[in-house]
């Protein structure tokens, strides 16, 4: 994500606003276990800590997410990115990007940074090995200009890992 | 008269006097009975094989009421089917590409299955009982009364559901398969929701790709070569094809196709003809290979061609450009000079048309090369360009007959907006009496087509066939000038009729030339196409009827005289099998003149 596609963002919509602000109260009352979101008064742009679930082999290592909302979250899914280094894994390229399906086509509006989060975290705990996705190298290079990965038209990863 | 040979023969006995396409001197001598005027086919069989080929239509063109009737239709027998209500089996329905069938054995076979899979639930549930609920998406508390839920009972507010649908629906047509927003969820949301929840163009939007999926999932959806989504086997849209590039989301019309009945050529009801085997416009009586080779073949020449399709010549007299800015070949450069000539083979007009018994040889590619319009000095420089030369002759006439039709085409529009009401007002005559004058560019509109894929026929039919070819020449110069009879005076003599202070004296007797025209045009046409379809099987393969021009035109009328006007090839078909009086020698074959010292033909390579 750079900057210059974020100041492009449009502001929030206040039914983005409303929700945004409700799901911050939760993840204070309730955070899911293994993220720290370090707030901050960007109610558009989050910053998450991960932290890998032990017993996994990303177990004792830390990685950030950034999310971006867009003006009609949650109708539109926000922008999910792990920010460098992004984790080791088969579905997570070199640049950050999630080959993830809820992040894109099945994204719900029901869905919440907190069950993204979930997900996110089970994908990294079921993988085995640590390596990049085959097409790394071209699919980085293919997204030099800063493009988001909500333009990729995303072919998914089988879902077990 | 059992056979063609009787037919022809007969026909020309009867009517030595009157050439074929000689529509004033029937009009003259006649007393302008249209019925007279037209060529009725004497053979019994033959005319029948026409009116039932002309009626039976292989196909159905459907607008979108008659789509929707037709989805209805499915819709209400799977409903009382499987006693489902209609939105639920429209969700099927859908789910299983509209196939009744489809839907009926996979429903019976495993109800629960195919429940869960398309999200149908057997038992709806509804929102949970209790005063006030929080919406899945806002997080915000409603009552309950505000509240909405798909069958599973799952509740979110009126506003987050018009947010959820509006999106979805605008996303594209996967809003068809919308299911409830809970993520555990799946269950179907049914058009009823859909429609009673978006806004009024999201729901337009919705009911067309509704539409839309009942005609392009029920197929097999295949890829064109221009990048169009097309339908194929029964269903066809016609706006992807003409809008350049873009695919339309608009349902226009539709064409029920049924494979295996007559002929491909489909034709809309926005007039716009096409074949349907190989989706290129309609291309009778050419196949669709031939098609496809040449349109391979223009596109490989098209810098060459280049210089063809710019629509301006010089006066072949006083070598200013003209412009071509009719339809028809006649041209009549500007005052002074006022030379007229013929657009394709730039000769004076007086050499063509009615004045020579309407013989028209400038379709001929190796009559306009005897006659030296390519001036080919080097025997060998010219075998070389040969290639090229030859398929520019065929180029040129097949892209002049492209644009005239494309300027009738024009005309025609023209015609039924502006002039026909002018007419009728000038003329006093009640519009409904004008229709002989829309039939007539209609016509023109289908020659100039027709005429245009000759030409690709033309550059295809082999060579060595010189029976073959000097037939088929002979009927596309009859085809070239009969149409061009039709089209100068539906295009030049019409305008006498329509810039003028009341009512002419002549105007029924301008119906009926043009009407007759038409309809002699029309015979005509009808029985080109079906002889090149055939194959031109009437002729033998070495010169069985060699002067197959003379007898054997086609549809009606004589040839009187032909034989002794043709000049261009004459010095082939003279008939003569030995040595004539240049010192020639004609080919026992193909009958082509070989210099003296040849051995061999140069045409067929047979031994003399
Ligand atoms: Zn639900
Ligand atoms: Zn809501
Ligand atoms: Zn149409
Ligand atoms: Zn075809
Ligand atoms: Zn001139
Ligand atoms: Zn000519
Ligand atoms: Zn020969």
């Amino acid at each position: 994500m750079t900057g210059s596609s974020a100041s492009s963002r449009k502001v929030l919509s206040k039914i983005a606003t409303n929700r945004l602000q409700k799901e911050l109260v939760e993840w204070q009352v309730n955070p899911p276990s293994g993220f720290l979101h370090k707030v901050t008064d960007n109610l558009q742009r989050w910053v998450i800590e991960v932290y890998g679930a032990q017993g996994t082999i990303y177990a004792g290592e830390k990685y950030q997410l950034q999310v971006d909302f867009p003006e009609h979250y949650p109708m539109e899914a926000p922008q999910v990115i792990f920010l460098h280094p992004a984790p080791l894994h088969p579905h997570i390229y070199s640049n950050g990007h999630i080959c993830l399906d809820i992040l894109y086509d099945s994204w719900s509006p029901a869905m919440t940074v907190s069950s993204i989060c979930i997900s996110i975290l089970s994908m990294l705990s079921s993988s085995t090995v640590k390596e990049r996705p085959e097409d790394n190298d071209r699919y980085v290079k293919n997204c030099r200009n800063g493009r988001s990965p909500k333009e990729t038209r995303w072919w998914f990863h089988d879902d077990k890992v | 008269m059992d056979s063609e040979d009787d037919m022809h023969d007969a026909n020309d006995a009867e009517s030595v006097d009157d050439d074929f396409y000689s529509g004033e001197t029937a009009m003259d001598s006649d007393d302008g009975d249209a019925a007279d005027y037209e060529f009725i086919d004497n053979d019994s069989d033959d005319s029948n094989d026409l009116v039932s080929h002309r009626s039976q239509q292989n196909y159905t063109i459907l607008n979108e009421t008659d789509i929707q009737l037709r989805q209805e239709d499915d819709i209400t027998k799977i409903a009382s089917i499987l006693s489902i209500s209609n939105v639920a089996a429209a969700i099927l329905l859908r789910h299983y590409n509209w196939s009744v069938s489809k839907v009926n054995d996979e429903w019976f076979a495993d109800e629960e299955k195919v429940r869960r899979v398309v999200g149908l639930l057997e038992e709806p549930r509804p929102l949970p009982n209790a005063k006030e609920l929080t919406c899945g998406i806002c997080f915000e508390v409603y009552p309950n009364d505000s509240m909405r839920s798909a069958a599973c009972g799952h509740p979110f507010c009126v506003t987050c559901w018009q947010g959820y649908i509006s999106t979805s629906i605008n996303d594209g047509p996967g809003c068809l398969t919308l299911r409830c927003p809970d993520p555990s969820c799946g269950a179907a949301v049914g058009k009823d929701m859909v429609v009673s929840l978006a806004s009024h163009d999201d729901r337009e939007k919705y009911r067309r790709y509704f539409l839309r999926s009942f005609v392009e999932d029920n197929r097999k959806v295949i890829v064109l070569s221009f990048n169009f989504l097309i339908i194929d086997l029964r269903f066809f849209f016609i706006s992807p094809l003409i809008q350049n590039g873009v695919l339309l989301l608009v349902v226009d019309y539709a064409v029920d196709f049924i494979v295996g009945g007559g002929t491909f050529d489909v034709t809309c009801r926005c007039s716009y003809s096409f074949c349907w085997n190989c989706t290129e416009e309609a291309h009778r009586p050419v196949d669709c290979d031939t098609v496809s080779k040449w349109i391979m073949k223009n596109s490989a020449e098209s810098e060459n061609m280049n210089w063809i399709l710019a629509n301006s010549k010089p006066c072949p007299k006083c070598k200013r450009p003209i412009e071509k800015n009719q339809g028809c070949m006649h041209i009549t450069c500007t005052p002074p000079c006022k030379f007229e000539f013929c657009w394709l083979c730039l000769g004076a007009w007086s050499d063509h048309g009615e004045r020579t018994g309407g013989f028209y040889a400038c379709n001929r590619y190796e009559a306009a090369k005897q006659e030296g319009v390519y001036d080919d000095t080097e025997k060998r420089r010219e075998m070389a360009k040969n290639s090229l030369e030859r398929y520019t002759h065929y180029y040129e006439r097949w892209a002049t007959n492209q644009s005239s039709r494309q300027k009738a085409l024009a005309d025609l529009q023209q015609m039924q907006s502006v002039h026909l009401e002018k007419l009728s007002d000038k003329q006093c005559q009640p519009e409904s009496q004008l229709k002989f004058i829309t039939e007539a560019w209609l016509q023109i509109v289908e020659c100039r087509r027709v005429l245009k894929w000759t030409y690709a026929y033309g550059y295809y039919l082999p060579e060595h066939e010189h029976a073959k070819r000097q037939f088929f020449e002979y009927l596309q110069g009859e085809a070239e000038s009969g149409l061009e009879r039709l089209h100068q005076c539906a295009e030049k003599e019409l305008q006498g009729y329509l810039n003028v202070e009341g009512p002419s004296k002549d105007f029924n007797e301008f119906r009926m030339k043009l009407a007759g025209l038409t309809s002699v045009t029309r015979n005509y046409f009808e029985n080109l196409v079906r002889a090149l379809e055939n194959g031109l099987s009437d002729v033998d393969a070495h010169g069985g009827t060699s002067r197959t021009g003379g007898s054997r035109s086609l549809g009606a009328g004589s040839s009187k005289g032909r034989t002794s006007r043709s000049k261009g090839t004459a010095s082939r078909s003279s008939g003569s099998r030995n040595i004539d009086d240049s010192g020639h020698w004609s080919c026992e074959y193909c009958t082509f003149a070989n210099a003296k010292s040849a051995t061999v033909c140069q045409m067929c390579q047979q031994r003399r």
